[in-house]
């Protein structure tokens, strides 16, 4: 089961190498998706998980992270069918069509890479797997060919791969505090992990949660994130946020793992808190003054990669919230992200200042953002706000009174920020020079462009007041993953 | 012998802290290659062939060879000769860089030496390395010195790597090896796209996506 999602793209990669039609690579994404969410269901169900592998398998704690990669992957190809569709005039920029190819084809290689490093249980592995989705998505992010978008595909290279580098030298830290133990997959470390010396340990984690943190987009290793999103094109900067992000807090919870059974988990959760109030409050500084709408939303992202970090940092309930956080921040997101390109196709500009009456250009667009608007900022029923308020709430009974009060400002701040763009973009009126552009642009955005957020929405706000049994199985089984 | 090759290693960084042409950091690049060759050899006594043939790819073929060879090119099409604008003149370079060699060497020294399982020569040089390449590529202005950096960085790693005695899966050395190949060959394109794009290497360039107008 787990080898044909990561056979079926080499295959089908190697063939779209050969055949280079859009239609066939289209096809062939389409093909993947579906059958990765399929293959996905049958392993959170647990059924044809018999036949293993090695390095490869499904546990407990990768199995939600699998399903929110899989479904955000199989609703960004959704969206794909009808975005991909004016790609080589995107920007007006003609691009070669058969350099265009490509996108599919390195959209499904970061995928595969993704899935490689969510299923992996060997610490190096996942690392040689996340360096290579860095290496997968840099193409993507460059698409466009502009000035900016090859700037942001550099820091992004250039900044991932230090910061992995640095990771690996966490990794080799590791290796020393394990003493006679050999060995790197995930179940021998923790069945040893007790006996590891405490303070190559505590080096190591600092490496490898300064690593995959650059990766994760942890402040203050965060640079090449609002870049990056902002310059790739819509889709790629949903699974960017929704999924990537994920791949790394995986590794981090591992690792957390370790440091947990090792009995250093104190000096992990003071890093990790640190970072994470850290990421609020760079988000809430900068999200203030945007001039920009994918800005406004990569910063979104980093803010809720802190809330992450915070809550791994406060343990016992705040896992659970962790969790439903999860889920709820990579489908609002998502959601977020794919409308935005939206606006992008309507309006051709990024700028915020530029839009206003979003909801009179086109009802459909303007509904799905203000609604993925009020699910990120959790407001009920949205999963984000039970997530929350379990955090507040874990913040309370634990006696932290000021961090949850500076939890609650700064979530505040962001919020205003936010807030105050969406309301900007959505209502007012449309400027009379910029109606007939609207109504050519308004042709592009096909039905296929509406579906995804709504189903992504829906399950946000359903999910805050009924969590189905099989996913409460899996979120259950994934605390035990810290 | 094999610790006359990690010092030459660690003098090869004041060198590449104290030198201002390109070119050179590339020829630096093929000597460091070479030595790590030497110190895999000399440490490798008692290891398995399949081993020390990937270890001599690795150092010898890809690291000395193909990489150097690769970024040679570069330099070729985009005419970068120079970065004759580093923050800090260079003998303050040499002298900066010299303190934190020294420091690898004190620091590994007191501390490390307790434990058996990691030689402290190596562990002072290959940290000294990471820490003079991070430092070396904030301060230089061409963005082809910054991947040399990139790579130094990479070969003090690999020495630490090879500094504890345990080994890593064949699997994870190779797709380590591969990811840093690719990872540099990617900065290679880039480089060409970015001289393509700006006409220029330096990295003042690439300041256009910020959040304050």
């Amino acid at each position: 089961m787990i080898n044909s999602i990561l056979i079926f793209p080499i295959i089908a990669g190697i063939l779209m190498l050969l055949v280079r039609k859009r239609f066939f690579d289209n096809l062939m994404l389409n093909i993947y998706a579906i059958l990765h969410f399929v293959i996905t269901l049958f392993l959170v169900f647990d059924k044809g998980a018999r036949i293993t592998i090695p390095y490869f398998a499904v546990d407990g704690t990768n199995k939600v992270f699998l399903l929110i990669l899989s479904f955000v992957f199989l609703m960004v190809t959704i969206y794909n069918n009808g975005y991909s569709k004016h790609l080589p005039t995107f920007n007006n920029i003609r691009i070669k069509d058969k350099k265009i190819c490509l996108y599919w084809l390195m959209t499904m290689a970061f995928v595969l890479s993704m899935t490689g490093t969510v299923l992996s249980t060997n610490l190096g592995l996942a690392w040689v797997l996340v360096e290579a989705t860095t290496l997968t998505s840099a193409y993507l992010i460059y698409f466009n060919r502009t000035k900016s978008a090859i700037e942001a595909a550099w820091k992004y290279v250039f900044i991932c791969s230090i910061g992995i580098a640095l990771a690996f030298v966490g990794i080799i830290f590791l290796n020393i505090s394990t003493g006679d133990v050999n060995t790197m997959s995930y179940s021998e470390l923790y069945r040893y992990a007790a006996s590891f010396d405490p303070l190559w340990l505590k080096l190591a984690f600092v490496f490898m949660v300064f690593g995959f943190g650059a990766k994760m987009g942890l402040a203050p290793v965060h640079f090449w994130l609002p870049d990056a999103h902002s310059e790739s094109p819509s889709p790629i900067s949903a699974l960017l946020s929704a999924t990537l992000l994920n791949s790394a807090f995986l590794v981090i919870v591992r690792v957390f793992k370790i440091m947990n059974i090792a009995q250093c988990d104190d000096y992990a959760r003071l890093i990790l808190l640190v970072m994470g109030f850290l990421s609020l409050f760079v988000t809430a500084v900068f999200v203030y003054h945007i001039k920009n709408y994918k800005r406004m939303l990569a910063y979104s992202s980093i803010e809720n990669m802190g809330i992450l970090a915070i809550g791994t940092a406060m343990g016992g309930a705040a896992y659970y919230a962790v969790i439903l956080h999860l889920i709820g921040h990579s489908l609002a997101k998502a959601s977020f992200f794919l409308t935005s390109g939206n606006v992008l196709e309507l309006f051709d500009t990024k700028r915020i200042k530029s839009i206003s009456g979003l909801m009179n250009a086109d009802g459909k667009t303007g509904w799905l953002w203000v609604a993925s608007f009020l699910a990120i900022c959790a407001f009920p029923t949205s999963v984000l706000f039970i997530s929350e308020f379990i955090m507040i709430k874990e913040m309370i009974l634990d006696h932290y009174y000021v961090l949850c009060a500076l939890f609650v400002f700064l979530l505040t701040v962001v919020l205003y920020g936010i807030g105050r763009a969406v309301v900007k973009m959505t209502f007012g009126e449309i400027s009379a020079d910029k109606a007939p552009l609207l109504e050519e642009n308004k042709k592009k955005i096909t039905i296929s462009m509406y579906i995804p957020q709504f189903v992504m929405l829906i399950a946000v706000f359903t999910l805050g007041i009924y969590v189905p049994r099989f996913l409460q199985g899996v979120i259950n089984a994934a605390i035990g993953g810290f | 012998m094999e610790n006359g090759f990690i010092i030459l290693f660690g003098l090869t960084m004041l060198y590449l802290a104290a030198t201002s042409r390109i070119i050179s950091h590339v020829r630096i690049l093929i000597v460091q290659g070479v030595l790590l060759f030497l110190i895999c050899l000399c440490g490798y006594k008692h290891t398995p062939l399949l081993n020390l043939a990937f270890l001599t790819v690795e150092t010898l073929i890809v690291k000395s060879i193909v990489i150097p060879w690769f970024l040679y090119r570069i330099l070729k099409k985009t005419h970068a000769n120079r970065d004759v604008e580093a923050n800090i003149p260079h003998f303050y370079c040499l002298v900066i860089a010299s303190v934190i060699l020294l420091g690898g060497f004190l620091v590994s020294n007191y501390f490390i030496s307790s434990m058996k399982m990691i030689s402290p020569l190596y562990f002072g040089v290959s940290a000294a390395t990471i820490i003079i390449s991070l430092w070396l590529i904030t301060i230089k202005h061409k963005i082809i010195s910054n991947v040399i950096e990139f790579i130094t960085m990479e070969n003090g790693i690999f020495l630490l790597s090879l500094s504890v005695a345990k080994e890593m899966p064949m699997l994870v050395n190779l797709g380590v090896l591969l990811d840093v190949f690719i990872a540099v060959y990617i900065l290679g394109l880039f480089v060409n796209e970015i001289n393509k794009e700006f006409n220029d290497l330096e990295v003042s360039h690439l300041s256009e996506l910020k959040d304050y107008e």
